[in-house]
């Protein structure tokens, strides 16, 4: 079926891409070069802008990416604060605890001084790997840190080990990120394989404890990279040590209710729920909990959502009693009194306390600050050498670990984790049993008996 | 009228010197990050004008490409894994795949109309996400990595950003060509008077779904392509960045900010669009207090209101206040105007 | 699965969905009277949600007292909005105006970022704070008393619509404008005043919302999915088939996520209204 050529050629007339009614054409091209050209000079003076920064010698240039702003905004304001907290120590702005390990003053480094670029990554894999490139090629930073999401932090140092910068990542703890081999890549926290491990042993050692028996358990987790690998490793551990998986819910984070998911965890009725969510969902899954009336004897919390400063303001007593793994809690100040200089120093700065991510941000600069320091030079190679050659004991450590010395994979092996429980508004430690400072408090008292 | 038509000869240098111009810039441009800016135009140049093909020329507005752009990177990576095949295969595969699904997906929707056929593909697309998330056949949430231990054009995989940027420029070439092709044969006539007036074209015999179908399969498979370039790049991909609503939104905004339904209006939206987002991230997005974002936007509803046919028909207008603009006949501006 | 679970779940999602209906009835309203797609209607939500924290936290006035100043408070950016942005914009294609709305959306929660912080944000304790037990069947205070705003909101501004002078000029406009101008009626008064009342209602809704959903500046999101869902099921631009639309998509999301799993509750929810669309193009309750 063909147009009638009067009728094709008034569509001719109307349309601004036609050939015989020409005005559009030209103006478009020439237009086009104008635009180019106008951009070309607004970019390219944009990017004179960024690299031609005047740039002291004496500066050792740390690029740090986290999500400033997005869904996970508040989260990146507070590894921010402590990252500046610790390139403050690092500069001797303020004046450091002693016994930190942090390259404090880079006497190595004929004194230089360490600035942080920050980069925003927007919870998006994309934009992480973007201001890599941006802050390896434009901003020439010696080396990396971040990017707390583990899929973000999946290709930014993806980028860093093309260029051959060394990134170190302190607060991303998925499994996989360390099994690629990288070169460039240095990870302090421990992952989420140990993580799972711990909830297990934890369980076999409250069974022995109570008595109980604590066999069935609700895998109840957030349904991106990190929730899924963890119901993974859940599922897996489950079956090798003969626990039995009661539900197993994966559901999508940014969810408006979650009554559908408590109903199912309700109808299995599991002695356990083994739950990782972010802050939101985190809060919300709490409030339809009380709100459905449900309550398992113990609710193990992965975390995130669970241990973030605005977790216990926001819920009161109704946050009460979960435990969650950990990496950090305020009470280990009573083993480790760095712990408590440091966060003084942070409560003074921004106001509030550490917790586990901010706590790990801090670390993630300060070995990294050593490492330079001790690497006497800018150079990766200099720097990874001294990565690789870390050995920071506990004592000089804000972290409950054994101390800081990666394996040939960049994963640090002397991380370890702590089981916290919340007891009269405070996360407490109560696992590994040998440095808990209360007593777990099992099982969970009912929503209208606090 | 004739006065003003341009010589062919002269539109084909004005179009050879703007491709030699791009060809050339990475020789001035040479430092990876600026580089790789320029593919990230390049890159939403390329989606925007395959998006225009259905959006703009037939008129058909989806806000669910991410779906199409998700199968291409899907496809190529996942043929890649597991059957090692090359990405080049795997793209033209992607866009195979992407045609189907086109076809499956527009023979049904095409009965709805404005608003309610802008939603349903939101739909769609956000069906396929929640399923890909779901797969454990594509890794769901964890999502694909591609290998890192091979290089070259065999796989498509490079350690500089050189290569990437004269891929992407001649996918663009590729389907500005496309773009071109159809808009000068019977099928662009088509597609405008689909777009234009539904009833009398349906009443002239036009078949509305067939050709609102060949607009829409011809724009998923070049999204496709796009698709699978950003993995090989990336390398790295997962539903929330191949396949998310807001790679749709943006796909379309670029059209629309250069200008919907003209040839090289989304190239130049894209340039834009980019250039905003870049670099109010860069330049305001460490602060962490929202900064960058108040300033993208900002900017968007600035040039909304001030010139709905986009930044093309900004510059249209401008011309008119230029010296001896004015007597050029009649207002750039109206050519410019896009219909509802 | 017993009656008692069967029953728990129809409750909850018949609340669920009565919240939809209410945060959707501001933006079918808006797209009825003037061809508009609100993409900021979430943000609008957000705006609500944070108007009752900051009374509550600076005033100690409790959100739902607060309701009354909420929703003027939301009248007042509506208009506002309207008089900056949309007025503009009114003639330009569909494409632009979503662009617009679109850069909207983003403006409002960077400002939010902005001036309130990324936090999260809780009202503690609120006048309707608490659960309530009917035999076997469990819901929280705060939910039943959102699911009554929405009964009420949607109840009032179908009254206003057909039973009042303005609601029906309102309704003149959105069916003619041309010729409800000539009958003496400012266009853009009306168009003015639904953004008002659209905002106002999304105002409402987040401050019913504020009493049991965290508060944060992209907390939108959540919601405008659902939200075009429940308007594009209902029939753009009908307040009934909204209302009608939330229960809906509150049940079937509610008892497709527990039958099915919860992953793919916000996926059958979809499918359903591509299912609907293939049989009623226009919606359940749409105007052709």
């Amino acid at each position: 079926m063909r147009f009638p050529v009067a009728t094709t050629r008034n569509w001719f007339a109307k349309n601004r891409f036609d050939d015989t009614a020409a005005p559009g054409r030209r103006s478009a091209i020439t237009r086009m070069l104008a635009a180019t050209a106008l951009l070309a000079t607004t970019a390219l003076s944009g990017l004179t802008f960024a690299t031609g920064t005047a740039r002291a010698e004496d500066e050792i240039r740390i690029g740090v990416i986290y999500p400033l702003t997005g869904a996970a905004a508040s989260t990146g304001v507070e590894l921010k604060a402590a990252a500046e907290l610790a390139a403050a120590i690092v500069n001797k702005e303020i004046p450091a605890p002693a016994g930190l390990v942090a390259g404090v003053g880079m006497p190595h480094m004929k004194g230089a001084k360490i600035k942080l670029v920050f980069g925003d990554h927007q919870g998006n894999p994309q934009v992480g790997a973007t201001e890599a490139e941006r802050l390896i090629t434009s901003e020439k930073v010696t080396a990396l840190t971040g990017a707390y999401f583990s899929n973000v932090t999946a290709t930014a140092s993806q980028v860093a080990e093309r260029y051959g910068v060394p990134f170190l990542n302190g607060e991303s703890s998925s499994a996989t990120l360390t099994q690629r081999k990288f070169k460039w890549f240095f990870r302090t926290t421990p992952h989420d394989d140990l993580f799972v491990t711990n909830f297990f042993t934890f369980l076999n050692d409250m069974e022995k404890k109570t008595g109980e028996q604590l066999r069935s358990v609700g895998l109840f987790n957030e349904n991106t990279l990190w929730g899924n690998e963890t119901t993974k490793l859940q599922t897996k551990l489950s079956e090798e040590q003969k626990f039995t998986i009661a539900e197993k819910i994966l559901y999508p984070a940014k969810t408006t209710q979650m009554t559908s998911e408590v109903q199912r965890l309700k109808a299995a009725n599991p002695a356990v729920i083994m739950q990782s969510s972010y802050l939101g969902d985190a809060i919300l899954s709490m409030k339809t909990y009380k709100e459905l009336g449900f309550l398992p004897k113990m609710l193990l919390a992965n975390d995130a959502g669970f241990n973030d400063s605005e977790f216990l303001k926001t819920m009161g007593k109704d946050g009460e009693y979960i435990i969650s793994r950990e990496v950090w809690a305020l009470d280990q100040a009573e083993r480790n009194p760095l712990i408590k200089q440091v966060n003084d120093l942070m409560r003074e700065r921004s106001g509030v306390n550490f917790n586990g991510n901010s706590a790990r941000a801090f670390t993630g600069i300060a070995v990294l600050a050593d490492a330079i320091d001790r690497a006497g030079s800018t150079k990766p190679e200099d720097i990874r050498k001294a990565l690789q050659e870390t050995n920071i004991p506990a004592s000089g450590l804000i972290m409950p670990w054994k101390g800081v010395k990666f394996d040939e994979h960049g994963q640090n092996e002397l991380g370890q984790g702590i089981i916290v429980q919340v007891q009269g508004g405070q996360y407490v430690t109560v696992w590994p049993f040998d440095v808990a400072t209360k007593p777990v408090v099992y099982p969970m008292p009912a929503w209208d008996k606090r | 009228m004739s006065e003003r038509t341009i010589p062919t000869p002269v539109k084909a240098f004005g179009a050879l010197a703007l491709l030699a111009l791009a060809a050339l810039l990475p020789l001035v441009v040479t430092e990876p990050s600026q580089q790789n800016f320029l593919i990230l135009i390049l890159m939403g140049a390329q989606l925007g004008v395959a998006w225009n093909i259905v959006g703009g020329y037939a008129g058909q507005v989806s806000l669910g490409h991410a779906v199409f752009y998700g199968i291409g990177a899907y496809t190529s990576t996942m043929l890649l894994l597991t059957l090692g095949l090359s990405p080049w295969v795997g793209a033209l595969a992607g866009g195979g795949v992407s045609v189907l699904f086109a076809l499956a997906m527009g023979w049904p929707c095409f009965r709805l109309k404005g608003h309610y056929f802008a939603m349903a593909t939101i739909a769609v697309a956000e069906i396929v996400q929640i399923l890909v998330t779901n797969s454990e056949f594509l890794e769901g949430a964890v999502g694909l990595s591609l290998p890192m231990d091979q290089s070259g054009w065999g796989v498509l995989i490079f350690l500089s950003k050189l290569p990437y940027y004269y891929v992407i420029l001649g996918l663009l070439v590729l389907t500005v060509l496309t773009a071109w092709a159809i808009e000068r044969s019977h099928i662009g006539y088509y597609f405008r008077a689909i777009k234009d007036e539904p009833e009398a074209a349906r009443a002239l015999g036009v078949s509305l779904t067939r050709y609102k179908l060949i607009a829409l399969s011809v724009s998923a498979f070049l999204t496709a392509l796009g698709g699978s370039f950003y993995a090989q790049k990336e390398m790295f991909i997962d539903p929330g960045s191949v396949l998310a609503g807001a790679i749709s939104i943006k796909i379309a905004l670029i059209a629309i900010l250069g200008g919907v339904g003209t040839l090289l209006g989304p190239v130049l939206g894209a340039a834009v669009l980019i250039t905003i987002e870049e670099y109010s991230r860069t330049l305001f997005g460490s602060t962490g207090s929202g900064t960058d974002m108040i300033i993208y936007a900002a900017m968007i509803i600035l040039v909304a209101v001030f010139s709905p046919s986009g930044v093309l028909g900004l510059l249209g207008d401008l011309r008119r206040f230029l010296p001896g603009a004015r007597s050029k006949g009649p207002d750039m501006a109206d050519k410019m105007e896009i219909r509802p | 699965m017993t009656a008692d679970i069967l029953f728990q779940v129809l409750v909850s999602g018949l609340l669920i969905g009565l919240i939809y209906a209410l945060v959707a009835v501001g933006l079918t309203l808006i797209f009825g009277v003037m061809d508009i797609v609100n993409f900021a209607h979430g943000e609008f939500l957000m705006l609500g949600m944070y108007a009752s924290f900051w009374a509550f936290a600076l005033f100690a006035v409790d959100p739902i007292v607060a309701l009354p100043f909420t929703a003027l408070l939301l009248f007042a950016v509506g208009v506002i909005v309207y008089q900056t942005v949309i007025r503009r914009i009114l003639k330009a294609p569909m494409l632009s105006q979503i662009f617009a709305t679109f850069g909207l959306m983003i403006l409002l929660r960077g400002l939010a970022q902005f001036f309130w912080k990324p936090d999260h944000r809780l009202i503690p304790h609120s006048l309707v704070s608490g659960n309530l037990t009917l035999g076997s069947v469990q819901f929280g205070l705060p939910q039943f008393v959102a699911a009554l705003g929405a009964v009420g909101v949607t109840g009032g501004l179908w009254y206003f619509l057909h039973r009042t002078r303005l609601g029906t000029a309102l309704e003149a406009t959105a069916i003619d404008r041309e010729a409800a101008t000539l009958m003496g009626i400012d266009g853009q008064k009306m168009f003015a005043l639904a953004w008002g009342i659209g905002a106002a209602c999304a105002g409402i809704a987040g401050g019913l919302i504020a009493t049991f959903f965290p508060i944060f500046p992209e907390v939108g999101a959540n919601f405008i999915l659902i939200a075009f869902v429940v308007v594009v099921l209902g029939g753009f631009g009908s307040v009934t088939g909204a209302f009608l639309a939330g229960i809906i998509v509150g049940l079937i999301e509610v008892l497709g996520g527990f039958l099915v799993g919860p992953e793919y509750k916000t996926a059958i929810v979809l499918s359903l209204l591509l299912v609907v669309l293939l049989v009623r193009p226009r919606g359940l309750m749409g105007k052709a």
